[in-house]
């Protein structure tokens, strides 16, 4: 029995050292000591199952309230088509900035949208930074429903100097954008491609 | 299992069942391959693991999620390859038992929860288990969850010998 249990030690030990090591060298590894989650109490009630009511409130609401307590404002699908249309028009005023990862990201965004992946802010903070730095308006997004991203990525810009009234959260994200056949562009921001939501394939995982 | 029987798996005069073995080592074949492919899947996108981890409100200490986002899939990817080639076998056979009776538990828990929650039956229920493998129906989950768990207790006692590069530390296990 303690010859088993001293080769179970020394695979643990190994794979723990091989485990840190294969994290450290690949380039989707997480940071230990950063908190990915900084706002745990928006978390929580994004991961409750959609459309619950509890103690009289529905999830938009307890999300909205939640919000606000972290200084962020809810963006509902019909001002996100507004501030759409004024980002078209003032261009750099009112940005919006995409949660999702680069797979995501590529396969289809809201037509103009800056991207910023909390997850590895180091990619993108040299052009989506100034970019939120300069505008009046920020609409963060992700994929809706229970995905977090735009909360954490919205607290991530506050951290880094953004005043909080400038920052939106549209919690439908970009579900409910493709949802209402808004127009989206695949590939590189402002490549000039441009199609009728629906057509996108990129559907699962919980960005 | 007596603790005899783990520190010598092959009694001297226990008749030799060889198909027994050869089973054995099919299991370690499955059961590697089987761990390199969801350590795999989860260790290209630890991000997402890490959000399928948090839904399971296990602990609100973030350097431990982290870390176990970060560090169980390779190590499982380890595991895997540890019992693909045949070394440390009942070692790692144990390790496994140690990830999956604990996963398994959370698990059905997480299921229980969604099944009183959303009122649907038990086999109904449906979720992202963090398994690698996407969505998947509990049932189905569980009964996966249970073959590895057997295959492993096999593996702990002793079989999966032919073609092991190293089976393991005990005089009885390099017989």
């Amino acid at each position: 029995m303690k010859v088993l249990l001293l080769e179970t030690g020394l695979v643990a030990m190994f794979g723990v050292a091989l485990a840190l090591a294969a994290n450290e060298l690949s380039p989707r590894g997480l940071t230990l000591s950063r908190n990915y989650s900084p706002g745990g109490a928006v978390t929580a009630v994004r991961t409750a199952s959609s459309g619950l009511e509890t103690n009289g409130q529905s999830i938009a609401q307890q999300l909205e309230k939640q919000l606000a307590a972290e200084g962020l404002q809810l963006a509902s699908s019909n001002n996100a088509v507004e501030l759409f249309k004024n980002s078209m028009k003032d261009p750099g005023l009112v940005i919006f900035v995409d949660a999702r990862d680069d797979e995501h990201y590529q396969a289809g965004h809201i037509p103009g949208a800056f991207q910023l992946d909390h997850f590895h802010p180091e990619r993108y903070l040299a052009l989506t930074l100034p970019a939120c730095q300069a505008a009046q308006k920020i609409v963060v997004y992700c994929k809706g429903g229970s995905c977090e991203d735009s909360e954490q990525t919205a607290i991530f810009l506050r951290d880094a100097g953004i005043p909080r009234d400038r920052l939106f959260v549209y919690a439908g994200g970009f579900d409910e954008w493709t949802a209402s056949h808004l127009p989206v562009e695949p590939g590189e921001r402002n490549g000039g491609a441009m199609e009728k939501s629906g057509t996108n394939t990129l559907g699962g995982g919980a960005r | 299992m007596s603790s005899t029987a783990l520190a010598n798996p092959v009694s001297p005069g226990t008749a030799p069942r060889p198909w027994l073995d050869y089973a054995g080592m099919l299991s370690r074949w499955i059961l590697g391959a089987v761990f390199i492919y969801m350590g795999w899947t989860k260790a290209a996108h630890p991000e997402a693991f890490l959000k399928l981890l948090r839904q399971y409100e296990l602990s609100t200490n973030w350097f431990l999620l982290n870390s176990i986002a970060a560090l169980l899939p390779w190590f499982e990817v380890f595991c895997g390859l540890l019992l693909l080639a045949g070394v440390a076998v009942r070692g790692t056979a144990l390790l496994l038992l140690a990830m999956l009776i604990p996963f398994t538990a959370v698990v059905l828990h997480r299921a229980l929860g969604i099944a009183s929650l959303q009122q649907i039956a038990f086999c109904a229920v449906r979720f992202d288990c963090g398994c690698g493998n996407g969505e998947v129906l509990i049932c189905r989950k569980l009964v996966e969850n249970t073959v590895l768990i057997l295959l492993s207790c096999g593996l702990l006692t002793g079989l999966g010998r032919p073609l092991a590069v190293w089976f393991g530390l005990s005089k009885a296990a390099k017989l």
